[in-house]
């Protein structure tokens, strides 16, 4: 049909335009010239040179703990809230959505300078920059996780399956930990995956709270950018590739979640 | 005093009375059925009963011992929703052992308890299996078998059979049965369906707008309702008012007053019927008539009233519209509400 | 008769209190209070926002700013209609690939995307080249390091995120109505002009809202590709804080609020606009 085949010509377009720059980055860190249309001088030194520095894996390493520790830390604080909340209050919900909802208009640079001036005079622990940076993060990524935890909740039928617990003799914090968490936990670890991928994709946050305290992956590409154009393109396709790799693992525990239900 | 008493019962959520001056008893043992059209109220009284509501005013008493106020889990009743509610996290096995083990029962009691239930629900084979790998009937009847594998006091069913199709339902109304039978568990149905009702219950207890609008056996209640609701909610009621009845008879009835009358309890017949003492006899024309299977239900007219008859379909014999039928009825029959 | 046992159950909610209140509330207020504050003293000044407003400087960023969001927020979405719409007629395997190209790409921002672009329309860029020598003047003459530079790739990044959110509002979109109108004697374009988009648009609206936020906020791609050079919102912002030489706190504060309530400002537009349409949805 003449409409099936316009479509499939725009969506080529649209995926070549999508992919091209992804492409020739990766072409740029395997090239030692490009200086006209097309590169020559195939090697993988830059690679090599990368994993030799112990600048760059002091960097990648702490970009995976900052990556990893606050969205544990986060996904402890808001279950334990929702807990509360489902089984005493349900009048604070509407609280607390507001609440995790005003990260998303304050992202980014706002929450970052709000944090700094704000802390980085003050006592410790507050202006330990490590401290504040994991605080920053799990404010950030608070709105992606409270909404995937309630939006579960709601799945599950949270109060009916509390009550039923309750009526079989389960005391309200076992029914909770034991009947409904486990529930949801499987796709809770899917956000905590997506919201790890962000985290590791920052460099607002980082650079501002972070500087020159705590310098991770996104920090040294910077630095990168203004040495070697290869090195820095090697470097982003490893990047690259570590959070495809991370959105990968989601969708698949996704698919997995969904085959296992019905 | 009764094995279940409710005293006084309100129950207001927020400005809106859900239960107005409730006052119910329950013999020990008895099945029950709160029955009434959505929002009456009773899925709330059994959820106060449940302890996972708390009443406004009132007290509920079992076994002599006041409970208003306690926990659900110090009342020990087992309970079973209209949505199955089981832990889709654990199999079959473990949820009936649920209870159980919240019981602190040693391992080997649970086991054989946990087996006695699966016996008595008929789900042999399938202890390993998830809710998500049963049907609705198989998942109702593991937590049915949930339910009582406590041993509670009270069962409660919250239209537990509403989401499952009506062949299926006739099989676990029966098993319903068997459980308060064999085990003596006090039960208390809730429904909106009155054939349920019906079947299953030693008393009915039917609910309108947070009152008890009547109360009393599954016959009781059919052959005599007392109000106009309790007429238009069991049975096919023909609900006349007075001045329409007395055109139908032919005599003057007060226009005050409603009067309903069953269909299946008039006489037809093609040919004028022989006069007998205490009824009525008039004639009426056929309007139109629809096949309920055995019976044949028809739209009759006397004098511009209309009113529909209940005849068993026991021979070919089909009224065409526009005929004429000579009808009697028992006086007794028609009662004034 | 109500309990009076200790509420030992509070204790679970102090975690969450706590963090929100020491990490996003306080910053908040702080931010908003420093904005009315005058430099270095305590006091209740307008001198910032006034500032922000006369200075050319600042009237710059902002305008900039909003002028970028605006654009790219509109190109993103009107490529990601047709890109939603188009999925709709294609084969199953051709329209799952397409997903994880978008879902794949819309990880790629910030600085590797200001790279790759620089790679791709740089002053030696691959395109740049293929300008020059085949002659097309428009592409060999193309400035990345400028507003439309910088718009050509915030547009990159809204598509995959647009046309993510705008595919599942295109189910609402059922043929029926399509064959409905030929029937009354339409055709493809009175369809989409009268049903469809009428149809589609608090989800393209509320699309928008989100694509518009997004980019105001968007630091790393533009740093990474200006630097200082050029006045955004953002940068300037940051500016204020980390500066080398002088910390302007309090300017920056009005800064940080002016971008808050443009945020807010597309954050409302989109309820607003959601709200109205439900009495639309039946």
């Amino acid at each position: 049909m003449k409409r099936e085949k316009s479509s499939s010509i725009l969506i080529v377009v649209i995926c070549i335009y999508l992919i091209l720059p992804l492409l020739l980055t990766f072409f740029y860190s395997m090239f030692q010239q490009w200086n006209d249309i097309l590169p020559s001088g195939f090697t993988t030194q830059y690679y090599q040179q990368l994993f030799a520095d112990s600048r760059f894996l002091s960097a990648l390493v702490r970009t995976v703990l900052i990556s990893v520790f606050p969205i544990f830390i986060c996904t402890v604080i808001v279950l334990l809230a929702m807990y509360v909340v489902i089984v005493y209050l349900p009048g604070l919900d509407r609280i607390m959505q507001v609440l995790c909802m005003i990260p998303y208009a304050i992202q980014g640079i706002i929450l970052a300078v709000g944090i700094l001036s704000l802390y980085v005079d003050a006592p410790e622990p507050f202006s330990n920059r490590v401290f504040m940076l994991t605080a920053t993060y799990c404010v950030m990524i608070l709105p992606y996780m409270y909404q995937s935890i309630k939006n579960n909740l709601n799945a599950v039928n949270a109060p009916r399956l509390l009550e039923t617990a309750q009526i079989l003799g389960a005391g309200k914090l076992r029914a909770f930990f034991s009947i409904i968490v486990p529930n949801i936990l499987s796709s809770i670890v899917i956000s905590m995956i997506l919201s790890a991928s962000m985290i590791f994709g920052d460099f607002v946050i980082v650079n501002t709270i972070g500087g020159s305290y705590f310098e991770t992956a996104q920090m040294y590409l910077y630095k990168m950018l203004a040495q070697s154009g290869q090195l820095s393109s090697a470097l982003i396709v490893l990047l690259f590739v570590t959070t495809l790799l991370i959105s990968v693992g989601a969708m698949a525990l996704k698919s997995k979640n969904k085959s296992s239900e019905r | 005093m009764s094995y279940i008493q409710f005293q006084n019962i309100h129950k207001s959520f927020g400005s809106n009375e859900v239960l107005k001056d409730i006052n119910l008893s329950v013999e020990q043992g008895q099945l029950i059925t709160l029955l009434g059209p959505s929002g009456c109220g009773k899925s709330t009284l059994l959820r106060c009963l449940a302890g996972l509501e708390d009443v406004t005013a009132g007290q509920i008493f079992l076994n002599g011992e006041n409970i208003t106020g306690k926990s659900p889990k110090e009342r020990k009743m087992g309970m079973v929703f209209q949505q199955y509610s089981l832990f889709p996290n654990l199999n079959v096995y473990e949820n009936i052992a649920f209870g159980l083990k919240m019981k602190k029962l040693a391992k080997d009691k649970i086991d054989k308890r946990v087996k006695e239930m699966v016996l008595m629900v008929d789900l042999i084979g399938k202890e390993h299996e998830y809710p998500y790998q049963l049907s609705g009937g198989q998942q109702q009847r593991v937590a049915l078998a949930r339910s009582i594998a406590t041993e509670p006091q009270v069962l409660l069913l919250d239209e537990p059979l509403s989401a499952i199709d009506a062949k299926l339902r006739k099989e676990l109304q029966t098993r319903i049965r068997q459980i308060n039978r064999q085990l003596g568990i006090t039960t208390i149905f809730v429904t909106h369906d009155q054939d349920e009702a019906m079947i299953l219950s030693d008393v009915i207890h039917l609910f309108h707008g947070g009152k008890i609008e009547q109360s009393g056996k599954p016959t009781e209640l059919y052959t005599s309702p007392k109000t106009k609701f309790a007429a238009s909610f069991i049975g096919s009621y023909n609900i006349l008012s007075g001045s329409d009845f007395g055109k139908i008879i032919g005599e003057e009835r007060n226009a005050q007053k409603n009067f309903a009358i069953r269909p299946e309890t008039f006489t037809v017949s093609p040919n004028p019927l022989p006069f007998t003492e205490g009824c009525h006899h008039f004639h009426a024309i056929v309007e139109s008539h629809i096949s309920h299977g055995n019976v044949l239900r028809y739209t009759l007219c006397t004098n511009g009233v209309s009113f529909h008859v209940d005849v068993l379909f026991r021979s070919f014999q089909l009224f065409e519209i526009g005929q004429k039928l000579y009808l009697s009825v028992e006086k007794k029959n028609c009662l004034e509400i | 008769m109500v309990n009076k046992k200790p509420k030992l159950y509070l204790l679970a909610l102090a975690p969450f209190s706590l963090l929100v209140l020491f990490f996003e509330i306080a910053p908040l207020l702080m931010v908003i209070v420093r904005s009315f504050m005058p430099e270095g003293r305590i006091g209740f000044t307008l001198e910032h926002y006034i500032s922000i407003f006369s200075k050319k400087l600042y009237q710059q960023a902002v305008w900039n700013s909003v002028l970028v969001s605006v654009v790219s927020a509109l190109a993103g979405i009107a490529i990601a209609f047709f890109a939603a719409k188009s999925v709709r007629s294609v084969g199953r395997r051709m329209k799952n690939f397409f997903i994880s190209v978008l879902n794949m790409t819309s990880n790629f921002a910030g600085i590797p995307l200001a790279f790759a672009y620089i790679i791709l329309l740089g002053n030696v860029g691959v395109l740049i080249m293929i300008g020059k020598k085949y002659g097309f003047s428009a592409l060999a003459g193309f400035n990345l390091y400028s507003l439309v530079g910088l718009m050509f790739t915030y547009v990159y990044f809204q598509v995959p995120l647009a046309t993510l959110l705008l595919i599942p509002a295109f189910n609402g979109v059922h043929p029926q109505w399509r064959e409905s109108v030929e029937l009354l004697g339409g055709n493809g374009l009175t369809f989409w002009y009268r049903v469809g988009i009428p149809n589609l648009l608090p989800s393209i609206l509320g699309t928008l809202g989100v694509l518009f936020a997004n980019s105001l906020a968007a630091y790393a791609t533009a740093y990474a590709l200006l630097q200082n050079n050029f006045s955004l919102l953002p940068i300037r912002l940051q500016e204020q804080f980390t500066g080398d030489v002088t910390q302007h706190k309090e300017f920056g504060s009005a800064l940080a609020v002016v971008l808050m309530l443009l945020m807010v400002l597309a954050i409302g537009i989109n309820n607003y606009i959601l709200k109205k349409n439900r009495g639309l949805q039946y």
